[in-house]
């Protein structure tokens, strides 16, 4: 017998989240739903089935632009927040020191700032400092943005790992950058990927702080914001949104399911 | 190396070097994330604060240090309603939200349910979409022509000359905008805060004569309030300084505290000053709560499975 | 400078590098490679590159190709792109963030403001043949110190635009956007200008030079009158698509907004308010130390030529300064008075105008949006 749930509450609780599923994804699936609609205006009676508006934004140019522009700055930023992550996660991990409590809550705190705060310092702080904007500056946002992520990602299969495994290997005279090399690494790995992962996600859908620190060339969320003040736009955005949301869906769900995969296997 | 080494045995002379070659790889490992924040993190909102006391200054020529801005700010009629107003919705969204989250949670921690971490991975997938498509996705939805009227129309509910017209560009329009954008976030913490639970404490409750409500009440809710409060300051702390939801659903009765700074530093007068004191003052609250609310923020909490 | 800078920033294109490599391999058998290098060069050195042109909404490739379409046809590898500006505000704050547009559009109450900046440079109308067909009074309008900054095109009016069917106004008046049976169905437009509305309605002598305690009053009227209002539009296309799904009867509008909305076969009616409608004029103009000044101009004639000229007032329903051209129809002809030279100014309308203390009235406007 359960003792936190009764069959009748289980059963109330189980309805209750399916309702709560199908909430979170109807309005998605309203968009794929007008995405397919071969009418200018998302509304019901509905109009008959196109593959028009796809066709069409594969041809516009600048969504091309803003989607390359946004794969770029979030190939980059996730580079550089993997490796910030990695290098604090096994201080955080592997090593004591005394003032780990506050060195945390500073690596962690972008979390808790509003984006618009900060997206604003920025602005400010690049200004002050006669750097224009540029990709540059949102990847040095973003970075700061996903670094939290990787580090919570890295920390909890880092303290998996059986630290005598790295001893073992210092026993038998590898040098603590081999140790990480041989050993550390591989078994990190796909928390790595994983964190790769989330990091690319987080900066390619990133609007806030990229609207303060952007240059002339537009990211794919700030080209979008821009469309959705233009609704004669609409259906080929709703064709994009489609398009995207299965995308980052299947990355998402392959990369945890890979990561617990191979973790398992990984011991 | 070697037997007149001292008082030290051998594996522990090995251990004390160990260590001692630790400590100076712990500030070359933390020193460029750190450094990186400092400069890009901490140094931005310092200049924040200069420019809020008009220390930095958009206009070129003298500029004095001055708390008139601040002064102004406080003193002011307008901006701490419009404050008082932001922190009005993001609290209805965060009670709301959090109270729909928690049976989820447990109802993933608690039932025994075999798929629990692949419903949990349902639940939290279209948060890891696109913020602004799932926007985009309610302006479709909430229109005079949007969905749900046109539903409407189509199957008689309503005439078309009666559409239910408050949806879009109102106060309602961003609460239920933002809530749904946050509810699968929001369930994490709760989760992992129930599962971790001892089992054997419901065991002893019911042993002890508790119906299933009563142990609910008297030892589920307590100790899941941790990840109850920390699931509240996830979905509070970006409301209140959210401008993206309000601009693009609410209107001109939806607009919140975080569209004020983003006009005051995005039109052609900007007025940095004040704009920088906006920002400052939302950090300060939010640096506040977090501070106010840290234990239950703390890693643990957050990093799940 | 400017040279220098912009031509590392402008991404030379992968026919461009073949093009150039044809040339200097042309160039190098024909001539050796010294002048092979000179001729790139000097290729590089002329004008190329698309024309960066700010402009609004409904004036880009958005629907407002007509307007450049012969333009286009002449220039074809340095075609217009577009960065849209929501007002002058914004535009103002684009450049600021780095945005060097070849050519924007600011309106005639700016002409002042955006010549003494140093963010724009003259025109010179010897290059522009369709000139001399451009309304005197405009031309005039477009002019500071003397020199031509701004090159009159499109123009028109802000007024009131309501649904005829859903609305029944108590008088002709700009307080139709603040009446308050309509609460939740009016449309304000966001910029500084509802103070001069608000200073209009209560009779403020000159709504565009207020004093501190004027410009209270017409904040404090604002402020009280907020309620009524659903949308603050910045996006014209927002506003239009609010008003045709009926979320909002009335807004304050331009008359491309009315023509839409006939389209659409709404009843609509464009209302002359008794306070006189502000007049604007839309003036082009020619960025700071642009790489692409000949075909600046060669956009901006095309955009003076009689046959754009036409097209404007019979698909927008806005003026063009072009005094050669006259709209199709004679409906449209005398509801904006397009025969009258100076259908933009007193006692027809209140042109708009410089504002010298706009940093003053942008605040205060700020202040009434987070009110």
């Amino acid at each position: 017998m359960n003792v936190a749930l009764s069959r009748r509450g289980a059963w109330v609780l189980r309805s209750f989240f399916a309702l709560v599923v199908i909430f979170l994804y109807a309005p998605i699936a309203i968009l794929v739903l007008f995405s397919f609609n071969d009418s200018q205006l998302p509304s019901f009676p509905l109009s008959g089935f196109t593959l028009h508006w796809y066709h069409q934004f594969l041809v516009n140019a600048d969504l091309r632009s803003a989607l390359e522009t946004s794969a770029v700055v979030a190939a980059i930023s996730s580079v550089g927040a993997v490796l910030l992550g990695v290098l604090a996660s096994i201080a955080l991990v592997r090593r004591r020191f005394r003032l780990k409590a506050p060195v945390s809550a500073l690596l962690l705190s972008p979390l808790v700032i509003p984006y618009v705060v900060f997206g604003i310092s920025l602005l400010l702080f690049f200004h002050a400092a006669g750097i224009p904007r540029s990709i540059l500056t949102v990847v040095i946002g973003h970075i700061v943005i996903s670094l939290p992520y990787t580090i919570l990602v890295l920390m909890p299969r880092l303290q998996q790992i059986d630290v005598s495994l790295e001893e073992a290997a210092y026993d038998l005279g590898a040098s603590r950058l081999r140790a990480f090399r041989s050993v550390t690494l591989p078994l990190l790995l796909p928390a790595v990927v994983s964190a790769y992962l989330i990091a690319f996600t987080t900066s390619f859908d990133e609007y806030a702080v990229a609207s303060f620190v952007v240059g002339t060339r537009s990211t794919f969320p700030i080209f979008l914001y821009s469309a959705l003040r233009f609704p004669n736009q609409l259906p080929q955005v709703l064709a994009v949104a489609v398009v995207v949301i299965t995308v980052s869906l299947a990355v998402v769900v392959s990369a945890e399911v890979g990561r617990r995969m191979a973790e398992r296997r990984l011991g | 190396m070697g037997r007149g080494q001292g008082v030290l045995s051998v594996p522990e002379a090995q251990a004390r070097r160990r260590r001692l070659r630790l400590d100076f790889t712990t500030p070359v490992l933390l020193g460029l994330p750190l450094a990186w924040l400092a400069v890009f993190f901490l140094v931005p909102i310092a200049i924040v604060g200069a420019y809020s006391v008009g220390r930095l200054s958009l206009d070129p020529g003298p500029h004095t240090v001055t708390l008139a801005a601040w002064h102004d700010f406080l003193h002011s009629p307008i901006y701490l309603k419009l404050f008082w107003k932001s922190v009005k919705m993001s609290l209805i969204v965060s009670i709301v939200v959090v109270a729909l989250a928690y049976p989820l949670a447990y109802y993933l921690a608690l039932s025994g349910t075999k798929r629990k971490y692949v419903l949990l991975l349902l639940l939290i997938a279209p948060f890891l979409t696109s913020y602004l498509l799932r926007v985009l996705a309610w302006k479709v939805i909430l229109g005079n022509q949007g969905v749900i009227n046109s539903f409407l129309f189509s199957t008689g509910l309503r005439s078309p000359d009666h559409p239910i017209s408050q949806l879009l560009y109102s106060r309602f329009a961003v609460m239920l905008v933002l809530g749904y954008i946050w509810l699968p976030f929001v369930a994490l913490p709760i989760f992992v805060t129930l599962e971790s639970l001892d089992r054997r404490l419901f065991e002893a409750a019911t042993d002890l004569g508790a119906s299933r409500w009563q142990t609910f009440r008297r030892v589920t809710l307590p100790l899941s309030l941790p990840g109850v409060i920390a699931g509240f300051l996830f979905v509070f702390i970006p409301t209140l300084g959210e401008f993206v939801t309000p601009s693009l659903v609410g209107g001109a009765s939806g607009y919140m505290y975080g569209n004020q700074i983003v006009d005051l530093f995005g039109t052609g007068f900007p007025d940095w000053q004040t704009g920088s004191v906006l920002a400052l003052f939302l950090l300060g609250v939010v640096a506040l709560l977090t501070i106010v609310f840290s234990r239950f923020l703390q890693t643990r909490e957050v990093t799940a499975g | 400078m400017a040279e220098g800078t912009d031509l590392f920033e402008r991404r030379l294109g992968r026919d461009d590098f073949l093009k150039l490599a044809a040339v200097g391999a042309g160039a190098g058998l024909l001539a050796g490679p010294a002048k092979a290098a000179e001729a790139a060069r000097a290729r590089l050195l002329a004008e190329s590159g698309r024309l960066q042109v700010l402009d609004w909404a409904g004036y880009g490739n958005d629907g407002g190709q007509a307007m450049f379409a012969a333009y286009v046809k002449k220039h074809p590898k340095n075609k217009p792109q577009f960065t849209y500006m929501t007002n002058e505000s914004d535009a103002l704050a684009k450049m600021h963030a780095g945005l060097k547009p070849d050519i924007f559009r600011p309106y005639v109450g700016w002409v002042k403001y955006f010549a003494q900046s140093g963010l724009v440079e003259p025109w010179n109308p010897k290059l522009i043949p369709s000139f001399k067909n451009l309304n005197p009074f405009m031309v005039k309008a477009g002019q500071y110190k003397g020199k031509q900054y701004g090159i009159p095109e499109d123009w028109g009016f802000d007024a009131v635009l309501y649904r005829t069917d859903k609305v029944h106004p108590k008088a002709k008046s700009w307080s139709l956007l603040f009446d308050e049976r309509y609460k939740g169905r009016i449309a304000w437009f966001d910029d500084l200008n509802m103070l001069v509305i608000a200073g209009l309605l209560l009779h403020i002598p000159r709504p565009w030079h207020m004093t501190d305690a004027q410009l209270e009053k017409a904040q404090k009227f604002l402020i009280s009158k907020k309620h009524v209002a659903r949308m603050i539009w910045a996006s014209e296309t927002d506003m239009d698509n609010a008003f045709a799904s009926g979320d909002i009867w009335i807004a304050y509008a331009w008359p491309n907004d009315w023509v839409q909305m006939k389209a659409k076969k709404l009843k609509v009616a464009y209302m002359r308010p008794k306070e006189l409608p502000v007049a604007w004029v839309g003036m082009l103009m020619l960025g700071k130390g642009t790489p692409r000044r000949r075909l600046a101009h060669a956009y901006a004639d095309a955009w003076s030529s009689v046959p754009s000229a036409k097209w404007l007032e019979n698909n927008y329903g806005y003026g063009h300064a072009n005094t050669k051209a006259r709209p199709t129809s004679s409906d449209l002809l005398r509801a904006l008075q397009l025969t009258n030279p100076k259908a933009v100014t007193e006692p027809n309308a209140h042109l708009d105008r410089d504002i010298p203390r706009r940093a003053v009235y942008a605040r205060k406007w700020e202040e009434v949006k987070a009110s």
